[in-house]
């Protein structure tokens, strides 16, 4: 894992003080070497942190002529296999890198070389003879890649705060970006909340030469048409989901040359992957959890279970609402977006702790919600279809009770709360019918908007992510497309970024997720809806698939979504100053993202009760606001990086064609 | 649409049964067992229907199922 960044330039060789200042701020996501390429088109760095082949594999790398170079951020697990493959077809191999898989299947296969790797990438190849930058990202976007187009040229980085390192790029917010953040939870891609600065596609890859800029997607999250899914038989399918659920934590388990750890949670998905990993594997494990000293959050006897029974080395950090707020600006200047959840923030400082102790891999269960349908949101939607077969049923009502039984303040028992919530804009044949309740509680963030934000908004235009589900979904089944839905916004934007890439790089650790392997994902998206929600039954095959390994008290407990505690944090006796500057009047009307006085009376209404038992809608309106401002003054009023620039070691890669300067080891 | 069969009806059913913590509320129990039958094997059954009765026999079930659909 790793930073990348680069420069095309039309009008003469890139600046290569630029690049080294990009890279700079990359220093966080690499901080094991660096490397840097040039020529008279086109500049590459990298920031590395070693884990495949750490004696070798420095970056940029090249093919055996020196005519195609590489940038990578990333894993690909199957390289093992794809580097043999390639031998014979004739490459010759320097290094036992994955990185130097990708440059000779681009020469073998061209673009096509993106369907053959199972990973999680952002890479930036350079072809020199044919002055062509080919970019391209992993099939879910667990890795970030950010990029500009420039009448001068294209800069291209893991993180925004690189591309800021060219002060020539003007900083402003994009109103349609804080649109859709306040719509989705986060930016849809290519959109960020930075006006001009776009975000590859997961799934795809962009090319820039003599015939200009251009993308394509090589991967599509796709469902078959219900009824016509392959296998029918629930057995058979989780016996077949298990094989392939193995493979792939083995993969990420081993298939690396520093110990790798694994995050427990808890929850089903990371003590599947946990025990597959002891089960499965030789090595002993090293398991890191996050507890919180609030209960209402805290999942300890559940993660204590389940290290005791797989007998793993563990490690937690008990996380206060206090810790939270320390550390939110970093959080934030890590994200580089608004977050309406404080929870990145605790897995900002579990990823600290692993590091600590010694770690910089850890294996994760994320992506299990979203490809088996784990989410209540998929529970909501199916008790929303079930009232829309009979609206005035009263005793259709009450499958509001079944809803959240784990909740102190449930819905069960708030049915006509609940009903209301949940039963409106009830219409069957509406793509995102499981995802309206979300989309318009969050919407309501909208009506703090600046005046000023809301003609931006207006003026941008709408832009509706339902309208780019693929041709034939209304064919699926609507739980495959609330999964789409789902793989689209909040997955790629929310869970795998700020919840997930960049609190873990903040910390120099890399993710890897079995779940989101290609296989499972594949696997999983031909499953029948029902063999992962069955009735409301959340992720019913994984359940079934690993009943052996999980203990039974983890496998039935109702699901526990991760959450933190969020205005509570910033409310607290002993709450840092930089809290009240954000969000002051000044600060407020500067940013002029919120409407001041609706501000004022919202901060005012958290005071009286310490932030304490706020509702879901105005715990959603704080961290908005909060995390809005800190955006703004760390990327757009100071100018700044958004994070200390690091001063870079020696390059262990430095080549400079434009002055023929080389030095590879 | 699904290809539904008595072979399906029970394996549905086998695996709910496996699968249920009963809920205190027999009513709710019907409920969670309509929500299920709805989205298996699509149909919509009345109130009456969504009955504590009818779900705890699998061969009333599997009748109901089957008038819905007007299949078997």
């Amino acid at each position: 894992m790793c930073g990348v960044c680069g420069i095309v330039g039309y009008d003469g060789p890139p600046d290569l003080a630029l690049l080294r200042r990009m890279m700079g701020r990359l220093g966080h996501r690499g901080p094991d070497g660096n490397g840097c390429y040039r020529d008279r088109r086109a500049a590459l760095g990298h920031t590395r942190l070693a884990i495949i082949d750490t004696s070798g594999g420095a970056q940029p790398l090249c093919n055996e002529d020196g005519t195609v170079w590489v940038t990578f951020n990333g894993e690909i697990f199957n390289y093992v296999e794809l580097g043999e493959e390639l031998r014979h077809r004739g490459h010759t191999f320097r290094t036992a890198s994955d990185t130097e898989v990708i440059v000779h299947a681009w020469e073998e296969w061209g673009e096509e070389c993106f369907s053959r790797f199972n990973g999680q990438w952002a890479i930036a190849l350079w072809d020199r003879r044919a002055e062509r930058l080919v970019l391209s990202r992993d099939r879910l976007g667990v890795r970030p890649l950010f990029f500009i187009r420039l009448p001068t040229g294209l800069l291209f980085a893991s993180e925004v705060k690189s591309i800021f390192a060219d002060p020539s790029v003007a900083r402003a917010f994009d109103p349609a970006g804080l649109d859709q953040t306040f719509t989705y939870w986060s930016p849809v891609a290519p959109r960020t909340v930075f006006r001009g600065i776009e975000q590859l596609e997961p799934g795809h890859y962009a090319v820039l030469d003599r015939d200009g800029f251009r993308k394509a997607p090589y991967w599509r999250s796709t469902f078959p048409e219900r009824g016509r899914e392959p296998v029918q038989d629930a057995q058979e399918n989780a016996e077949a989901l298990r094989e392939r659920i193995i493979e792939a934590t083995r993969l990420r388990f081993l298939r690396s040359d520093v110990p790798v750890g694994a995050y427990l949670s808890g929850g089903l998905d990371s003590s599947v992957t946990a025990a597959v990993i002891s089960r499965y594997t030789d090595a002993p494990l090293h398991t890191f959890s996050l507890r919180f000293s609030d209960s209402e959050f805290d999942e300890g006897q559940y993660q204590k279970k389940m290290s005791a029974v797989l007998g793993t080395q563990h490690q937690d950090i008990v996380v206060s609402p206090s810790d939270i707020a320390a550390v939110f600006p970093e959080v934030v200047r890590h994200a580089e977006t608004p977050i309406l959840r404080a929870a990145p923030a605790p897995l900002f400082l579990l990823s600290k702790l692993v590091r600590e102790n010694g770690y910089k891999v850890v294996v994760t269960g994320e992506g299990a919600d979203e490809v088996l349908a784990g989410y209540d949101l998929f529970r909501e939607a199916r008790v929303r279809l079930f009232w829309s077969r009979d609206p005035g049923s009263a005793k259709r009502t009450r499958a509001a009770e079944l809803l959240y039984p784990w909740m102190a303040r449930s819905p069960g028992r708030m049915p006509a709360f609940a009903r209301s919530f949940f039963g409106r804009h009830l219409d069957p044949d509406d793509p995102a019918v499981s995802h309206r309740p979300r989309w318009d509680s969050t919407s309501v963030i909208k009506s703090m908007l600046s005046g000023d934000l809301q003609d931006g908004i207006g003026r941008a235009g709408a832009e509706d992510v339902v309208a780019a589900m693929p041709p034939g979904s209304e064919d699926w089944d609507p739980l495959s497309r609330g999964q789409w839905l789902e793989m689209t916004t909040l997955l790629a934007g929310y869970i795998l970024a700020s919840q997930g890439d960049r609190m873990l790089m903040a910390n120099s650790v890399e993710g890897r997720f079995p779940f989101l392997d290609r296989e499972v994902v594949d696997f999983a998206n031909a499953l029948p809806a029902r063999h992962k929600l069955f009735g409301l039954e959340e992720k019913y095959l994984l359940k079934r698939a690993f009943a052996d390994l999980v203990p039974d008290d983890i496998i039935h407990r109702p699901k526990q979504p991760y959450r933190a505690p969020d205005a509570a944090s910033f409310f607290t006796a002993d709450r840092p100053a930089w809290f009240d500057e954000v969000m002051s009047e000044r600060a407020v009307a500067a940013a002029g993202v919120f409407e001041p006085s609706v501000v004022a009376g919202l901060l005012a209404k958290c005071r009286r009760t310490d932030g304490k038992n706020m509702s879901n809608t105005d715990n959603m309106r704080v961290l908005a606001i909060v995390s809005t401002q800190l955006t703004h003054e760390s990327f757009i009023a100071e100018r700044g990086c958004g994070a200390p620039e690091r001063a870079l070691p020696d390059p262990s890669v430095a080549v400079d064609l434009v002055t023929d300067d080389r030095s590879v080891p | 649409m699904v290809a539904v069969n008595r072979d399906l009806v029970e394996q549905v059913l086998r695996d709910y049964d496996a699968l249920r913590r009963p809920d205190a509320d027999p009513e709710l129990q019907a409920v969670r067992a309509a929500i299920l039958l709805e989205d298996v094997f699509e149909v919509a059954l009345s109130d009456a229907e969504i009955d504590p009765v009818v779900f705890a026999d699998p061969s009333a079930v599997a009748a109901l199922v089957a008038r819905r659909r007007g299949t078997f």
